[in-house]
């Protein structure tokens, strides 16, 4: 691993930028949890970079993921949450049996649940950036529905970088039972006070839907500017589950998405709406899965990139599709909207199928507003640049209606906010 | 009488990439008249109207238009909209994931002013697509996304309607409309007239002149308007084509 200049000023990396001192977190958790945080950290530290010649790693640099995350400093401790839960949810509307607490707790409390599930879908094996987390995560919460149960409301979790320049591992498990439904807004914001300052973040979201369930995860990206974000999120579907994924990336300097639905039983279905929106010189690059492990299982991707200025974006989206997986339907597709010349987009679609009878497709478009969709609104006295934010509206609306109504505004507010000063 | 034209254009052309198309136009149109011009496909009649709108992809190479004084060849698009001209186009585009209802709003929102009430928005709407015989689902749907060529001239008539222009072009606003909806256009296109607005029809067909009646009728050929006259010319080119205006033409250029 390549040196670096800069002496490094977190204390728990060294000046390979492996991870040298887990004391932190080792103070606390049972030895179970303890043994899985000294895996991963073994697993990250001894682990090569991703080779870029892997369609995941091709756009994205992982080299600047160990620099940023040994060099800016930490100050989230255990303990210390900058997540937090906000929600009109009363105690009224939280069900009996149902479990919404920090994952630190749950692993001392809930054993029961969380040590079965938690690591389950993302671990050392997962990746690199992935153990990383596995080690480090210092904030996370945990979610159970039991059987049966419907929460009404969209339960909504802030992650707020309250302390500027901090790195932070958030970590997320969800897990619904049979029958029992949940819709979930997860959103990572930047600190306000000093958007101009550096940091890390490497979040995981782990979500099980069981038997029937039904499962909504918006995840709102909206790190501040000299953000370097790295995320994964995996979802595992069991018989007949629904699961619907919307996905909104507004936020950080660069910023990698991971996100993975594994329809594990039969009848089991999954729909998801992205949508990436870069600025400046932003850098934005996103992963999808649709893997399909059992029979009759329906997937739907619908990723889209609106990007201006000098921004990038990656876009890479695997359907795999198993031997043993009979009867599936899986589709995708990538559109990508670029308002200025000197933005770029990359899209890479991946297929991965061993079984004949299914039936997929996939496709992506790149392309600028079209003239004569923005004449028709100005012959209508609109004038051009509301044209623009009218026709990048309904290019992100395909997404934003999948979002809980409550939120819509303010995202539709920021897609507003980038469109600014054009 | 106000002898003040409503729309004035002069000896207009037309070049769309490179080639004219429209060779010098000139035509009044009066507060209270309803002029038609018919031609054939490629006579260079839309390219007058989407011209007169901004169009991008048509340059005006030569002439004047102004309406109600007001230079519109100096204003962008958007602005001579706001100054009260309206193109009912031949083929509108759809507008994904736009519905009718936030499209309109913005467009009226456009002409009052960010700051302006628009409470009575709704009910305006649903009055005008009640006229139009427009089914209220259609306030939620994605505009012109996935109409039928009728629907889209339907809702082309309802934006007419909401925006309240002073003078409306109307580009073959009358194809592809079965004789029930050409009916309902029709009346709409009626209760726009007034004394105070104006409307010109481009169209090659006679039958939507059946239904809202012009007192001027002009033919258009080869990017010239070459004969004018009055409601009696269209029956005339109904019945005989377009064929012995040409042959007027030669004989009287010929001559």
């Amino acid at each position: 691993m390549a040196k670096k200049d800069a002496k490094p000023m977190n204390d728990k990396f060294d000046n390979n930028g492996l991870i040298s001192d887990l004391s932190n977190v080792l103070k606390q958790g049972p030895e179970w949890l303890l043994e899985k945080r000294r895996v991963s950290r073994d697993s990250f530290n001894n682990s090569p970079l991703p080779p870029r010649g892997l369609h995941l790693w091709r756009y994205t640099d992982p080299q600047k993921f160990i620099n940023v995350s040994s060099t800016a400093t930490d100050s989230a401790t255990v303990g210390k949450q900058p997540s937090q839960i906000n929600s009109d949810l009363s105690e009224s509307d939280i069900p009996k049996g149902v479990i919404i607490s920090s994952l630190s707790d749950a692993v001392e409390n809930h054993r029961d649940i969380v040590e079965p599930h938690l690591y389950q879908l993302i671990n050392s094996d997962t990746g690199k950036f992935e153990a990383q987390n596995g080690a480090l995560w210092d904030n996370g919460l945990f979610i159970f529905v039991p059987s049966g149960v419907t929460i009404n409301k969209p339960l909504h979790f802030q992650h707020v970088s309250s302390n500027a320049g901090s790195n932070n591992y958030p970590r997320l498990l969800i897990v619904v039972g049979d029958n029992a439904e949940l819709s979930v807004i997860d959103e990572h914001l930047g600190a306000e006070n000093n958007s101009d300052a550096p940091y890390y973040s490497n979040g995981a979201v782990e979500i099980f839907g069981y038997e029937n369930s039904s499962v909504r995860y918006a995840n709102l990206q909206e790190h501040s500017a000299k953000v370097h974000t790295f995320f994964t999120h995996r979802a595992r579907l069991g018989r007949g589950a629904n699961m619907l994924t919307a996905t909104m990336s507004l936020g950080g300097l660069l910023s990698k998405q991971n996100y993975g639905v594994i329809l594990d039983g039969d009848g089991a279905e999954s729909n998801m709406y992205g949508l990436a929106f870069g600025s400046g010189h932003q850098h934005l690059d996103c992963h999808t899965l649709q893997h399909h492990r059992s029979s009759q299982t329906n997937s739907n991707i619908d990723f889209k990139v609106v990007l201006r200025d000098r921004a990038e974006s990656a876009y890479t989206g695997l359907i795999r599709i198993e031997k043993e997986a009979r009867n599936c339907e899986a589709y995708q597709i990538n559109r990508n909207l670029l308002l200025n010349k000197g933005a770029r987009a990359e899209t890479i679609p991946e297929l991965e199928i061993l079984n004949e009878d299914v039936r997929c497709s996939h496709g992506a478009t790149t392309g600028q507003i079209d003239p004569m969709e923005r004449f028709y609104l100005e012959a209508r006295g609109i004038d051009p640049s509301e044209a623009v934010r009218i026709i990048v509206a309904g290019f992100a609306e395909s997404t934003l209606r999948h979002i809980p109504a409550e939120f819509r505004q303010g995202l539709q507010d920021a897609v507003a906010q980038k469109l600014k000063a054009m | 009488m106000n002898p003040k034209p409503l729309l004035d254009i002069e000896d207009i052309h037309v070049e769309v990439e490179g080639k004219e198309i429209v060779r010098g136009i000139t035509l009044k149109i009066f507060p209270g008249e309803t002029h038609a011009i018919m031609g054939r496909n490629g006579s260079g009649k839309s390219s007058l109207s989407n011209a007169l709108m901004g169009h991008p992809s048509y340059q005006i190479t030569h002439g004047k238009a102004s309406l109600n004084g007001q230079n519109l060849l100096d204003l962008s698009a958007d602005k001579r909209s706001r100054a009260g001209l309206f193109l009912a186009f031949q083929y509108p585009m759809a507008i994904p994931g736009v519905t009718v209802a936030n499209f309109l709003r913005a467009a009226i929102k456009a002409r009052r002013g960010p700051e302006a009430d628009m409470s009575d928005f709704r009910k305006l709407f649903k009055k005008e697509m009640d006229a139009l015989a427009i089914d209220h689902s259609f306030a939620t749907r994605y505009l012109n996304d996935g109409f039928s060529g009728g629907e889209k001239k339907r809702v082309e008539i309802l934006q007419m309607a909401m925006l309240q222009p002073t003078m409306a072009l109307l580009d073959e606003t009358d194809s592809g409309l079965d004789i029930d909806a050409l009916k309902t256009v029709s009346e709409g296109i009626n209760r726009f007239r007034s004394d105070d607005t104006g409307v010109l029809m481009v169209t090659h067909y006679q039958r939507l002149l059946n239904y809202v009646k012009p007192q001027h009728v002009h033919v258009m050929i080869n990017g010239r308007l070459v004969k004018s006259g009055g409601p009696e010319l269209a029956l005339k080119l109904e019945e005989r084509g377009y064929d012995w205006v040409e042959e007027e033409l030669s004989r009287s250029t010929g001559a």
